[in-house]
């Protein structure tokens, strides 16, 4: 199973590998490598799911055609169906990445899939880039036998193991913690020493400064069942970032971001590995703190600083009783470190800002779309049922994709009609250059209209790397 | 082992009875009766199998229509804690199906719209 062991089994999956002598690592050398290097998306594996709906299917993941010069573009042409219903597919991430670049033999082929409400842990083999093939199954019960459950985001740590955020106890009560699985796909153990946190969601890693970053969601018995105002008033829901050392696996230094920082998910390091900033969103709060690394700080180990830096302010809607809230609930960094981009699933927004001075992002450009909000409501006549939400980004910083999901409990409160319409995943145009997004109406991939009925899709993840996952040593 | 007559109905009509043993869990009797019934976690804590209870065999209902509380725990026996269940969800009836196991007969909402009903939009 583990892929540093058979080279010779690699498939050149894009030029750059060409480029390169066979035994070097999967990824690229630089994130300006991957930029030149890359190539356009063909292909899209997007997490789809029918757990919680009365369709007797198991959730799946869709590869989707996004070569516009293929019969099939815009269209779901493979799906990998898993063993079991009830999974909630939600994120997930590759086996390996650049930051393994060095790593002779090893190849990004395997995708690591895990069910967010089973705690099953999925191993797909991606070998062939438009019909993988499920290779391995973790059962939860395996899981649990380490105190943890809910897996969440997904890295591949250098030399081919794999590190799982993990959200809850094994009973879905906090703490949660870390799970490791070396290179055959087996757990290797709890990577933290327990204890370290007690909320859990999103991590980033920064092997050359030694630091890891990890957010805030809530206890999985929270947040499992949907929102709830009153799990905000009890203090349920997270707002702390945790700075750890990378090697020790501990935590470092803890911010409290307080009231503008709740629910602090999405956390992203600038990809040039030598620098010390980065980027969460604040979901509820619907605000984007800017963290950073302050070399003058004195005080211990205290050296990491958190500024609120955007912040977007709730709307009046005729048909709300209150304010609603932007809900902020992805951001992701162009591989160039020049623009953040974002969703506001509520609001039906995406936006973009140049972020060439991290302590001041000035707004580039928003779409309208979708959500409670959009001035946009349709796209080729199909009604958008819920806002712009996970999203993904190609490598030249030219074309940002979203899904419409954020998680079944959720989305039926605030969109009931996605889970009988189904997702859509959307597109639009960027120039990086000029600073601007502008939606393709002759984009849209339907889940509407799968077999077994309509499905919701998540998390977007391209084959050979992307701004979500990829991270450079 | 004893058993207790479990009949599910779904919104759409259809209804089915099972005689479910003390010692399953209801989500498991449907599973192995063939239904299809929505869930997640199978542990008590994501709430995605919840059912409501219609009725409970020689249970009272309070003035508001609601099946006696303590009618509602002396049918169901849970084999874990329901985590996913807020004290509300509880006296209002509601039922994680895949820890819960019957000690009466009783009729039970099922389908992914009841756990719809477990939050509201708060901003609506």
């Amino acid at each position: 199973m583990s892929d540093a062991s058979t080279p010779d089994d690699a498939e050149p999956s894009h030029d750059h590998e060409h480029h390169h002598h066979r035994l070097e690592g999967p990824g690229y050398a630089t994130p300006q490598a991957a930029i030149e290097e890359g190539g356009r998306e063909k292909l899209a594996y997007v997490m789809s799911l029918y757990v919680g709906t009365d369709v007797d299917a198991p959730d799946f993941v869709a590869v989707v055609d996004l070569d516009p010069d293929s019969e099939t573009y815009c269209e779901i042409v493979d799906r990998i169906e898993l063993p079991n219903r009830g999974d909630e597919l939600h994120h997930f991430g590759w086996n390996a990445c650049s930051s393994s670049c060095h790593v002779e033999g090893l190849e990004r082929r395997h995708l690591i899939v895990p069910g967010q409400r089973s705690s099953r842990i999925h191993v797909i083999d991606a070998k062939d880039r438009r019909n993988p093939e499920l290779a391995k199954v973790i059962e939860p019960e395996e899981v649990y036998e380490y105190d943890l459950s809910a897996p969440h985001t997904v890295h591949c740590i250098p030399d081919g193991e794999i590190l799982i955020s993990m959200l809850g106890d094994a009973d879905g009560e906090l703490p949660g913690g870390f799970l490791e699985l070396n290179d055959d796909f087996e757990i290797e153990g709890r990577w933290e020493p327990p204890g370290e946190i007690e909320m859990n969601y999103d991590y980033w890693y920064q092997p050359r400064q030694n630091v890891m970053v990890s957010s805030e969601w809530g206890a999985p018995k929270t947040y499992y069942p949907g929102f709830d105002l009153e799990d905000v008033e009890a203090g349920n829901y997270g707002r702390k970032i945790h700075f750890w050392d990378w090697e020790d696996g501990t935590v470092e230094q803890t911010i409290d971001l307080g009231e503008e920082g709740q629910i602090p998910l999405e956390v992203r390091f600038l990809h040039t590995p030598e620098s010390t900033h980065g980027f969460v969103g604040a979901a509820l709060s619907s605000n984007i703190f800017h963290f950073w690394r302050d070399e003058d700080a004195t005080g211990g180990d205290e050296r990491y600083r958190a500024k609120k830096v955007i912040d977007f302010e709730p709307r009046e809607h005729e048909d709300w009783d209150m304010p609603v809230p932007g809900l902020t609930t992805d951001i992701l960094i162009s591989l160039d470190d020049r623009y953040l981009f974002g969703s506001n699933w509520l609001h039906g927004e995406v936006w973009m800002y140049d972020i060439s001075d991290p302590s001041n992002p000035r707004r580039a450009d928003s779409l309208s779309v979708g959500g409670t909000f959009g001035e946009v409501q349709e796209v080729q006549g199909r009604e958008l049922s819920a806002g712009p939400q996970m999203i993904q980004l190609s490598l030249d910083g030219e074309r940002l994709y979203w899904t419409t999901s954020l998680f079944s409990s959720w989305d039926e409160q605030f969109y009931p009609e996605e889970g009988e319409r189904g997702s859509v995943m959307l597109k639009a145009d960027v120039d990086p250059r000029k600073g601007t997004l502008e939606l393709d109406e002759e984009f849209l991939v339907d889940w509407g209209e799968c077999p077994a009925g309509p499905a919701r899709a998540h998390e977007i993840r391209w084959p050979d790397g992307d701004c979500t996952s990829d991270v450079w040593q | 082992m004893t058993s207790h007559d479990v009949t599910l109905e779904w919104p759409d009509g259809r209804t089915l009875t099972l005689a479910v043993d003390e010692d399953e869990t209801i989500l498991g009797a449907a599973e192995c009766d063939g239904a299809v019934l929505p869930y997640g976690c199978r542990t008590g804590a994501c709430g995605t199998c919840s059912g409501r209870l219609l009725e409970v065999e020689g249970a009272e209902r309070d003035a508001d229509g609601t099946i006696d509380a303590c009618a509602v725990d002396d049918a169901i026996a849970y084999r874990r804690l329901s985590r996913a269940l807020k004290d509300r969800h509880r006296a209002a009836g509601y039922v994680l199906l895949c820890i819960a196991s019957p000690r009466a007969d009783c009729r039970i909402a099922v389908g992914s719209s009841v756990h719809t009903e477990l939050v509201d939009n708060p901003w609506k």
